[in-house]
């Protein structure tokens, strides 16, 4: 607010309870370029050994980084184009078109919203062997989008119920037919929204660990949040410069999406959503 | 007409989704807890057979000790298959002589029957082909499989053993699925049902206060710093949000691994090396508490600070010309415009932490012990990754339904609870 008198002890209050975090974040970075000798907090030389994984196997039998960076992107970037997709139907739908049960389908919404759906995943392994979809991208891919659904939903009727009725009224007034009114006069005003929603979707598919994890267990279908889980379970020494050096490799994107779009997905995340 | 028309084509790709990763696996997690299924059963199907190593517990079951000495000793029957086959062998005489003296008898071991076999008047006096012509007659169950149930029947009637034991015999034989409440039985016998139960009170109780204290500590804090300033600790406390979880739970691990940076630092001071996260079971839970809260105090920092910029700027002037101070400034102003989103985050939470297991798994996997080990994760303990290699499906799904049922009913709570009505308003165009 205005007059900012002795701001100081908050900050030092807050700068405690960062120094944590802080520290993490710090040697996160250093420890993946120079290991620091066990016991000791002073990084070494320069050492770039621990990014052995982008040209070498660490171990055998197990996938190049490549292949599980394009599992990766490959899952991350169809499940957000699947979401943002099905969202920006049905989210119109639910926001502006007159239908019967109209008023169920919007409570559904709103309970699936809130529902936590990693409760079902026990049924939806089953489901997967049943359909012979597990251990398959395609699998884990339907699986994610579905689930993410309801927020994209969410999201995207609350940009459409933005959009002002006079707009769609003109078009109609005009002759063109609902579908048209939407893809020509309403998609343009929603447009940050299916941004965001993609955005969003593919940073949600990019991070996600459980459902790879339990449905597409294979090295084959392994996806970095696995890959790197999997070097971390196996490894005997606490090799942390590898790890650290594989997270910072896992991380890239979505640290550069965070840089780029803050101020975006702090009000995004800010409008109340899952986590 | 038409508009409903493309507002089902609209809908139904989504309506056909959720169908297919909501709904049905909502009825079917109820479905699967009223079963036994496992990896053993598969989730298909089954045969019939039962092995020598089951007989101890097939005797712990109702079936009478003179059926089951029967299936144990129905070694060799002599029927007419065998005889047929024991004809092609060994010549018709044999067969004949054998036919007329013991059609319809079981021997329990082989031994018996090869002595028969040897005080033929035509005997086979030859070791190795006497045993080959015992085996002809081999008529046990036991370790055959069998398809269906009528194979199975079949198999029991040769042996001769009562009728009124073969239903139960052809239960314990089906290697599938079966229907039980056993899940449920066993869930309010077992003693860890309790203390799952506690341990995810606990957890979401610590956890939850914590986000809503130490957002709202951010929050407000961060609004009454400089803009720079308050910019970074915004940046600092809203990346745990958005890092993927095997990366922030790695560095909590190496924040407290044995040579790591606690360890480390204790160690100056003569500290013992330990792991702090693993080391005695109220590390673990300040490790949990701790990494699950900067995530969800993170969220409720977004969340609040929001909120608190929605506060009419003019309301926060007059209360500092009217004198207040920053104190009184955040009780009587901030705060009581704070209701809705803490009432928010508080419900909204309460969900998640209830069913999310996800960095517990990644940090302590309910270690050590089972000191952290809370409802959800216990269900993905059981039915999707043991040590026993056993994955347990049916019970599985017994305790997921619990966290179903609280789903569904917290989310109708607060579809009442939250402002609905606001949300149904009618669409304008009518055609």
């Amino acid at each position: 607010m205005t007059g900012t008198p002795r701001i100081w002890p908050l900050v030092l209050i807050l700068a405690i309870f960062s120094t944590p975090l802080v520290i993490m974040y710090l040697y996160q970075i250093i420890d993946s370029v120079a290991s620091p000798d066990p016991g000791s907090l002073i990084p070494g030389e320069l050492d770039l050994s621990n990014w052995r994984f982008l040209w070498e196997r660490i171990d055998s039998g197990r996938p190049t980084i490549w292949q599980v960076t394009f599992n990766t992107f490959l899952f991350a970037s169809t499940t957000a184009f699947l979401v943002t997709l099905l969202s920006t139907t049905a989210g119109y739908a639910l926001s502006r078109l007159n239908m019967p049960g109209r008023p169920y389908f919007l409570g559904g919404l709103i309970i699936l919203h809130a529902f936590p759906t990693i409760t079902l995943i026990i049924a939806i392994f089953i489901i997967l062997q049943a359909l012979g979809l597990f251990d398959t991208l395609l699998g884990i891919i339907l699986v994610k989008a579905a689930l993410e659904l309801p927020f994209g939903v969410w999201i995207m009727k609350g940009f459409y119920d933005t959009v002002p009725w006079e707009i769609e009224m003109a078009g109609v007034q005009d002759g063109a037919s609902r579908f048209r009114v939407w893809w020509e006069l309403v998609m343009p005003q929603v447009k940050p929204g299916l941004a965001a929603l993609l955005i969003i979707s593919f940073l949600s598919g990019w991070s996600e660990f459980v459902l790879p994890l339990v449905l597409a267990p294979g090295s084959s279908t392994q996806v970095l949040s696995t890959f790197m889980n999997a070097v971390i379970q196996d490894d005997a020494t606490a090799d942390f410069g590898l790890f650290k050096a594989i997270g910072m490799y896992y991380s890239i994107p979505v640290i550069v999406i965070y840089l780029i779009f803050q101020k975006q997905l702090m009000n995004i995340y800010g409008g109340g959503t899952k986590g | 007409m038409k508009t409903r028309l493309l507002a089902f084509g609209f809908l139904s790709p989504a309506l056909i989704a959720v169908f297919f990763f909501f709904l049905l696996p909502v009825l079917l997690t109820v479905v699967f807890a009223f079963t036994n299924m496992s990896t053993s059963t598969g989730i298909m199907g089954g045969a019939y057979q039962i092995n020598e190593t089951q007989m101890g517990s097939l005797r712990d079951t109702e079936v009478s000790p003179e059926s089951i000495e029967k299936l144990e000793g129905a070694g060799y029957l002599i029927s007419e298959a065998g005889l047929a086959a024991l004809a092609e062998e060994f010549g018709e005489d044999t067969a004949e002589e054998l036919r007329d003296d013991y059609l319809g008898e079981t021997f329990a071991a082989r031994r018996d029957l090869e002595r028969v076999l040897r005080n033929l008047d035509d005997p086979i006096r030859n070791t190795r082909d006497r045993k080959a012509a015992a085996d002809l007659f081999v008529s046990t169950v036991i370790g055959e499989r069998f398809d269906t149930a009528e194979d199975f029947r079949a198999a029991l009637v040769e042996t001769g053993i009562d009728p009124a034991d073969h239903d139960l015999l052809t239960e314990f034989a089906y290697t599938g699925w079966t229907w039980t409440t056993a899940n449920f039985s066993l869930l309010a016998e077992l003693p860890s049902t309790m203390r799952y139960a506690s341990n995810t009170a606990f957890y979401v109780v610590c956890t939850l206060t914590f986000n809503i204290l130490f957002g709202l500590f951010l929050a407000i804090s961060t609004f009454y710093l400089p803009g720079r300033l308050a910019n970074t600790f915004r940046a600092i406390w809203f990346l745990p949000r958005i890092l993927p979880p095997v990366l922030y739970v790695l560095m909590w691990n190496w924040f407290t691994w044995d040579r790591g940076f606690i360890a480390t630092v204790a160690g100056w001071f003569g500290a013992p090396q330990q792991n702090w996260m693993l080391h005695t079971s109220t590390h673990a839970w300040t490790a949990v508490i701790l990494i699950n809260g900067f995530v969800g105090a993170s969220l409720g920092m977004i969340l609040f600070s929001s909120a608190i910029k929605a506060i009419p700027t003019s309301m926060l002037y007059a209360s500092e010309v009217d004198g207040a101070n920053r104190w009184q400034q955040v009780r009587y102003i901030i705060l009581p415009q704070m209701r809705w989103p803490i009432l928010f985050m508080t419900s909204y939470q309460t969900l998640s932490l209830l069913t999310s297991f996800e960095y517990i798994l990644l940090a302590t996997d309910g270690g050590p012990g089972r000191s952290t080990e809370v409802w959800a994760l216990a269900a993905y303990h059981t039915a999707l990754n043991n040590y026993g290699g056993n994955l347990q499906y049916g019970l599985g799904a017994a305790y997921a339904l619990a966290l179903v049922f609280i789903g569904i009913a917290l989310s109708i709570l607060y579809l009442r609870f939250f402002n609905f009505k606001e949300l149904l308003s009618k669409p304008r165009i009518e055609q």
